[in-house]
């Protein structure tokens, strides 16, 4: 054994502030502490509440400027159509099962948002689709996936995601993620991801795959400018306000309104 | 893409809906709680450690005591009640803000799920280590395992377990030595070399071993992978953010590193008017 070596501090230059180019608090005269003004990215907290929608707020906020109208629309459609992953997601049954089990209510979203991270068609495979439609947008989109279905097998066993973002929807196309897609895909402010994944999706439909849900936000949040890891995080956000309204309807219900499967239904393998 | 014609096979989800399998175990009402083939109550409860069925929750394996001993060790020397400790501080600021312990625990313990710091980088450490065992016992030599790593930061000795953030050395190695002496534990072939590249670092760039690195060495001399390692340490940092939490929560709200507006440093887009 080596004898211990003794534990010194480093001069590591730690910043003595936190910094921000997002918000500004103006202090008041009479109390440090007490903001008399908020400026998000320059503009005045109060003129944006009396002026502005929440959509070009949410989207200065990350972006550091106020949207085009084309990109205001596309953005609070995007928004729409993700705004409930549905009951049968896994993210939202986490929610309504905090719900039921008399969680304390403010835990339910970061509840649901934990599970919402996976990387199985969650916020965990947008990042991955914004990289992926990034680095093949450049490619004509049906040799792009003829060259990804060249030799690739289907799994044994569940869905076949070709591409993050892209692939089988319990077996079979996602007919919702699809509508979606082609509703974003008509506006003006579709850019060429969305309109490359668009084309790419299609080339897939004969093997029982297309559009994922996690795909078409990718596509249009990767074309609105927002940076890969930044998709992901906003992908829990888009998604938030379903999973926690499905949680708080089950907040006055019976635990026996959620179902507990019967002994014969729960199977102990070998 | 029609949805009518052409019926798709969807026997695999036709088998799992409304049902529950588990390789694992379960409750078996009226006959027991059973976990990967043993009794709970009898088997497990008053019989093995808490830290034993840890470990066989993440791994489906019951280990020895002496290998639980050891884990309940190390997690006592990865989690502090020091609020400066970046998820310590999440715990704290939850005590601030009165949340509860739970909320301010777990937050602290989603928190060093991080790849700077907590338990991600367990996972390359140990990585690491297996790997370079491997090249080492093909005939690379330990000076060209250093070399080829810190290629790969233009020449810094950044190797996973290897220095460390705010100071130089690592206290933990110390008392984690004595532990693994005291429960009879000897140096393995992973250890060994890490032992050697640590030497290479402290000649070439005075840096040591860390906790990370002794650690991700001891645990692949026992067989265990990086993944096991990862899940097994799910919870790590958790005391030391529950203790950060209740000091702060046992003082005023917002007492906990209160900021003035001036505290923050703005560098973003001057103030600007609304184009009507």
């Amino acid at each position: 054994m080596k004898k211990a070596k003794k534990v010194i501090r480093r001069d590591d230059p730690y910043a003595k502030k936190i910094s921000t180019k997002i918000w500004h608090e103006q202090p008041s005269e009479q109390n440090p502490y007490i903001a008399q003004q908020s400026r998000c990215h320059g503009y005045d907290l109060i003129e944006l509440v009396k002026e502005r929608s929440y959509i070009d707020v949410l989207y200065l906020l990350f972006r550091s400027e106020l949207p085009t109208k084309e990109e205001a629309v596309i953005f609070e459609q995007l928004l729409i159509s993700f705004i409930n992953p549905g009951p049968r997601h896994p993210a939202t049954r986490s929610a309504i099962i905090a719900g039921v089990g008399k969680t304390d209510p403010v835990h339910i979203l970061p509840i649901a948002l934990s599970t919402l991270s996976g990387n199985f068609q969650g916020a965990g495979e947008v990042e991955p689709a914004v990289r992926f439609l990034r680095k093949n947008a450049k490619k004509p989109p049906e040799q792009a996936a003829l060259a990804l279905l060249d030799g690739a097998a289907k799994p044994a066993e569940g869905d076949w995601s070709i591409a993050p973002g892209f692939g089988s929807y319990y077996g079979g196309v996602d007919l919702m993620a699809e509508q979606l897609a082609q509703q974003l895909v008509a506006l003006p402010g579709c850019g060429k991801l969305l309109s490359w994944g668009d084309e790419f999706s299609r080339a897939l439909h004969d093997h029982q795959m297309g559009w994922l849900k996690t795909g078409v936000a990718a596509a249009v949040l990767a074309d609105l400018g927002f940076l890969p890891f930044a998709c992901a995080s906003l992908y829990q956000l888009i998604s938030a306000p379903g999973l926690l309204a499905h949680g708080l309807e089950y907040c006055k219900k019976p635990m026996s309104s959620y179902p507990f499967p019967e002994d014969k239904d729960y199977v102990i393998e070998e | 893409m029609s949805s009518k014609s052409n019926k798709r096979d969807t026997s695999f989800w036709d088998k799992h809906r409304n049902k529950v399998f588990s390789k694992r175990g379960g409750w078996v009402i009226g006959k027991g709680v059973f976990n990967c083939g043993y009794d709970m109550m009898h088997d497990l409860v008053g019989e093995k450690s808490y830290m034993q069925v840890i470990i066989l929750n993440a791994t489906g394996r019951l280990p020895d005591r002496k290998l639980a001993d050891w884990f309940e060790a190390v997690h006592i020397c990865l989690s502090w009640p020091d609020p400066r400790i970046w998820c310590n501080q999440i715990g704290a600021l939850g005590g601030t803000m009165q949340t509860s312990v739970v909320s301010a625990t777990v937050a602290g313990v989603l928190a060093a799920d991080s790849k700077g710091y907590g338990t991600k980088p367990l996972v390359a450490g140990v990585s690491f280590i297996q790997k370079a065992l491997a090249a080492y016992t093909d005939g690379l030599s330990v000076a060209e395992i250093v070399s080829e790593e810190c290629a790969k930061y233009g020449g810094k000795p950044i190797i996973m377990g290897y220095a460390r953030p705010i100071a130089k050395g690592d206290e933990r190695i110390e008392a984690m030595e004595r532990v693994s002496k005291s429960l009879g534990y000897s140096v393995g072939p992973h250890l060994d070399l890490a032992y050697q590249i640590e030497q290479m670092l402290l000649d070439k760039f005075n840096e040591s071993m860390n906790i990370n690195g002794y650690m991700s060495a001891f645990l692949s001399d026992q067989g265990l992978t990086p993944e096991e390692v990862y899940q097994i340490c799910a919870v790590l940092v958790n005391s030391g953010v529950t203790a950060c939490y209740l000091d702060a929560y046992g003082r005023a709200g917002g007492a906990f590193m209160p900021l003035q507006c001036e505290d923050i440093e703005y560098h973003g887009k001057p103030a600007r008017g609304l184009s009507k």
